[in-house]
């Protein structure tokens, strides 16, 4: 049997793919990764306009603390206007 | 030799102990811990049974792996018949309770019967005796712990315990360990209460044999490197679990006012960062602590700033306090989040459920579909953080109409209130949905509609869905250790590809709760963490037992199988609302309001999510009815169970 076998797993071969410095936008459809500037605390996505607060776990590890919230509201707002939804 | 374990069977009514090992035949199909205690419960339990009587089976246990050189093994399962749903009721909770009882001798525990009067049950190295706990019943979940320690004069006893809520029976009531060390979901400690059972009390210095110890500490290292190495446990490490409830919010992935918005909107007071600055406020910059052998240390510890509770200790909150007590009922103030988080602790409830049917409550008050006269003159209007915390109170002790009626959970609430109440109650199979929203994404709908235990993040989410990976990193992941070679999607907001994604993640958290580690140390939230293949060698190295991924994978799906079983016996029919396999009206009905941009107007396609459904039967070997093909349950063995090997 292969148990022995000292190859890398799957999960550990995954490990190439993991990137450092950028997040990727939360917009669904979008997705595009942005490269916030270090230490900034906010970050516009060049592709659909979300805009986001950032807050950086460390140095190399920037994550989405959350949308910027009165852009939020009103993207949210036109989408559901241009929707129709009442 | 190695895996010379134990199970106990202990009837409380007459005080029977007997004790067994655990034949290997039967770890090879079940492994341990989750999996081998569905396979109990369909053993020992009979259909129809009540779930508070003395007739419902009660199993405590640990995985294969519990106590061994592998990684983060502390997790205890706890099943029985759902006091909340009447199906399968499971919960799994992190600390150090497994472990010890594992060094006390046993791994599994499987008890009967009802005490005559309150009663813990103390394991000691191989020992097991009922003792006297009336002096204990009525204390909260931590002084429970405390009193036990100070009766058996050992400070390093550990306890599983039920706090007052499950005393007073309500349905969702949780076993904990330690402060706040849940097994929530699905009423557990309702059980407990149900039995007359304060606690279990373990203590143990006996030996867990290693098959082979230098492999297993080396391959260890190995594994260690690739938990802490990812982005993920790194985060989880500097902000425990709030990041997920915040990451998803910022999205518009999660409830809030019951379900009428899928987003939060301005809740940085209870966002993640905030939460951790509270915590290093009052504990100091080292406030992140873990469970036995885990190097994450995802667990924030706290003392509530402010309020009649200001100064009290506790742990967490985690996301699911977030989400119960902010989001849910929009009230997103770290104060409520903190002190709903404690009271559900102390009072041992679990706090998804109680933020659920609260929320539930001010929608339908809201409404006019209650009135100030059921809530005994409470407004209970969203944003009321007093109302929030008064609730909490009310639920556990039963006080009032509206605590009372909630106690017995959202269906039975529900046909108390009448009206047109039940189609505002967002649940699966009688159990309350956690604070997620899943309009926007069809794979994770999926996921809470046919998971075993109701709507559940936690049996079958393809949580690594949101992260847009590339589509052959999706079939490196989804093909392996079985074979896949059908349609994988990264767009989360689609259709294609998600039955099998959801059936993959079903048993890969099968797997996970059969070995006992915790579900952030596999293909949970992280793309790049150990599963199957990996978990080949951990059990070789530790226990000696040679399993091949797939053969792993084949005992998840018969564990998986065996809960299915369990369900259709007490009544599971696929399009039940309450009962089954489908989702409240609300899904299909009403479209997201917020959120990133081209997540609002999302809302479920119904014909195509019976598709879903359809495909993701198919997978498990269901028919279109959901039940199981005779086919496949002779390929998993299981077409002669009950079989009562043990």
């Amino acid at each position: 049997m292969t148990i022995e076998k000292e190859g890398l797993s799957t999960a550990e071969s995954l490990r190439k793919t993991r990137t450092y410095g950028k997040f990727r936008c939360h917009n669904p459809t979008c997705m595009e990764r942005i490269q916030p500037e270090k230490g900034k605390k906010t970050a516009k996505c060049p592709t659909c306009g979300m805009e986001y607060r950032v807050h950086w776990v460390n140095p190399k590890l920037p994550r989405i603390r959350g949308p910027v919230w009165d852009v939020n509201r009103k993207l949210a707002e036109a989408k559901l206007k241009e929707l129709g939804v009442t | 030799m190695p895996l010379d374990r134990k199970i106990a069977y202990i009837d409380l009514t007459t005080g029977d102990i007997q004790t067994k090992p655990i034949p290997l035949d039967v770890r090879k199909k079940f492994l341990g811990g989750r999996g081998l205690d569905a396979y109990l419960l369909y053993n020992h339990t009979k259909k129809g049974c009540d779930p508070i009587g003395p007739n419902n089976t009660l199993m405590v246990s640990g995985g294969i792996l519990t106590a061994t050189c592998a990684s983060a093994t502390a997790r205890t399962h706890v099943m029985a018949k759902s006091p909340l749903t009447g199906l399968l009721g499971s919960a799994n909770m992190g600390g150090f309770f497994a472990p010890e009882m594992a060094w006390a001798g046993f791994h599994h525990l499987v008890i009967k019967g009802k005490a005559k009067h309150p009663v813990y049950i103390y394991i000691h190295n191989g020992e097991i005796e009922i003792r006297d706990a009336r002096d204990i019943w009525g204390k909260s979940v931590t002084d429970s712990q405390w009193a036990l320690r100070e009766d058996l004069g050992d400070q390093e006893v550990k306890s599983l315990v039920c706090g007052p809520a499950g005393e007073n029976l309500v349905r969702f009531a949780n076993v904990m360990t330690g402060i706040k060390n849940s097994g929530g979901r699905s009423g557990m400690g309702c059980v407990l209460g149900s039995k007359n059972l304060k606690a279990v009390s373990v203590r143990g210095t006996m030996d867990i044999k290693i098959a082979r110890p230098k492999e297993a500490l080396e391959y260890n290292k190995r594994f260690i490197d690739q938990i802490v190495s990812a982005k993920v446990n790194q985060t989880q490490g500097a902000l425990g679990t709030p990041f997920i409830w915040g990451a998803t919010n910022s999205w518009g992935g999660i409830r809030c006012r019951n379900f009428q918005y899928n987003q939060c909107e301005y809740a940085d007071d209870i966002e993640p960062e905030r939460i951790d600055e509270i915590c290093e406020e009052t504990m100091g910059p080292y406030h992140m602590t873990g469970c036995f052998g885990c190097q994450v240390h995802c667990r924030a510890q706290y003392k509530i700033p402010e309020g009649p509770y200001a100064g009290v200790y506790d742990e967490g909150p985690e996301y699911t306090s977030q989400g119960a007590f902010g989001g849910e009922t929009d009230t997103p103030r770290a104060i409520t989040v903190l002190t709903g988080n404690h009271l559900v602790d102390k009072y041992g409830m679990d706090n998804l459920e109680t933020g659920s049917l609260i929320s539930w409550a001010m929608e339908l008050y809201e409404l006019g579909i209650i009135t100030s006269k059921e809530t005994d003159g409470l407004d209970l209007r969203f944003g009321n953080d007093e109302a929030v915390i008064e609730m909490i109170d009310r639920i556990a002790f039963r006080k009032g109409w509206l605590g009372d009626t909630l106690a017995e959970g959202g269906i039975p609430a529900s046909e108390k209130i009448g009206k047109n109440s039940f189609d505002y109650l967002i649940q699966v199979k009688g159990m309350s949905n956690l604070h997620s929203d899943e309009r926007a994404t069809p794979g994770l709908a999926l996921n809470i509609a046919t998971g075993s235990r109701g709507s559940d993040h936690l049996r079958s989410r393809p949580a690594i869905d949101l992260y847009h990976l590339p589509e052959p990193v999706l079939r490196k992941i989804y093909s392996n250790p079985v074979p896949y070679d059908g349609p994988l999607s990264s767009e989360h907001t689609e259709y294609i590809g998600k039955p099998w994604q959801v059936f993959w993640q079903e048993n890969c958290y099968m797997g996970v709760d059969c070995l006992g580690i915790c579900k952030y140390h596999t293909t949970f939230l992280g793309a790049t963490l150990p599963n199957f293949e990996d978990w080949s060698k951990v059990i070789y190295y530790n226990t000696g037992l040679e399993m091949t991924p797939e053969e792993i994978w084949d005992v998840a799906v018969r564990c998986n199988m065996i809960e299915r079983l369990f369900n259709l016996r007490e009544g599971l029919t696929r399009d039940d609302l309450k009962k089954g396999d489908m989702l409240n009206h609300r899904y299909f009905d009403e479209p997201c309001r917020r959120g990133a941009i081209d997540v609002v107007g999302k809302k479920i396609d119904k014909e195509k999510f019976i598709k879903m459904i359809d495909e993701f039967y198919e997978h498990k070997g269901l028919d279109k009815n959901g039940v199981p093909t005779p086919e496949r349950l002779k390929k998993l063995g299981l077409n002669k169970e009950p079989s009562h090997l043990l």
